[in-house]
């Protein structure tokens, strides 16, 4: 499954040609539906991707919620620590 | 306590004094926490709160902590202000009271239910995440594990109103 992760990362830092991704991670303590609901509000993914993204935290520890600039990432991952996320930003396939 | 569900454009729930007043002490103690930041740098709850930026650069993680720490921590503080304002009745009722919550409250809610339950689970020890329900907790105490998962019973009721 991490085989499948690091090819979407390098899919999409190829196709978007933008080298950094936001990361959520696995913990504990947050509950499903209100990670799938921080998906939703936040990134504006549909339902569909937002359980998907979700799942892939739950089941792989991991998984990549936005490509873009370090800026950007930034950003994202501010906003995940507001909403109590743990969310780390790195280049695009480490 | 009776579940949050939704009403119109808020959503209720109704709370015994008892858990109106221990919900808010949460909220409060944990307002204390994030005032106390800079003394609270090696604390597992703070770095839960705070978690690092970069999982493997300790140098940007603090340059990135150092830009937005007090702002992050401020938001966290007036959330759970909000929590302690909504319950204020409630705690000093003599009864179960409902509590009302609007569509905006409720976003301040889920977001310092959560900072709360990251501080009792890093006081708990609770690290690892079995999937299957069960906890693996390095200093057990059943009475904060109980809070815990009342916490979390609070939390996901609301975030189910939210969803829909």
């Amino acid at each position: 499954m991490s085989d499948v992760l690091e090819q979407t990362e390098r899919i999409e830092s190829t196709m978007l040609d933008s080298p950094w991704v936001t990361i959520v991670w696995n913990d504990p303590v947050n509950l499903m539906n209100y990670v799938s609901w921080v998906f939703r509000t936040y990134f504006g993914f549909s339902r569909a991707e937002a359980n998907v993204r979700m799942l892939q935290v739950h089941h792989d520890g991991r998984a990549v919620v936005a490509t873009g600039s370090r800026e950007e990432m930034e950003r994202h991952v501010e906003a995940m620590h507001d909403f109590g996320l743990w969310a780390t930003l790195a280049r695009a396939g480490e | 306590m009776k579940a949050f569900r939704r009403s119109r454009h808020q959503f209720v729930a109704v709370f015994n004094p008892d858990e109106a007043g221990t919900l808010s002490i949460l909220a409060s103690q944990l307002i204390a926490l994030l005032e106390d930041l800079g003394s609270r740098e090696a604390d597992p709850a703070m770095l839960r709160l705070l978690p690092d930026a970069y999982s493997d650069d300790a140098e940007a993680s603090a340059e990135f902590r150092r830009f937005t720490a007090d702002d992050l921590a401020s938001r966290k503080a007036t959330n759970a202000r909000r929590i302690v304002a909504d319950l204020a009745t409630a705690a000093a009722a003599t009864s179960a009271t409902a509590v009302k919550v609007n569509a905006q409250a409720a976003e301040a809610w889920v977001r310092s239910l959560t900072d709360i339950r990251l501080t009792i689970a890093a006081r708990l020890g609770i690290e690892t995440d079995s999937g299957d329900g069960s906890r693996d907790t390095q200093s057990p105490d059943p009475a904060l594990l109980d809070l815990y998962d009342w916490l979390g019973f609070v939390q996901g009721s609301l975030v189910d109103c939210m969803d829909r």
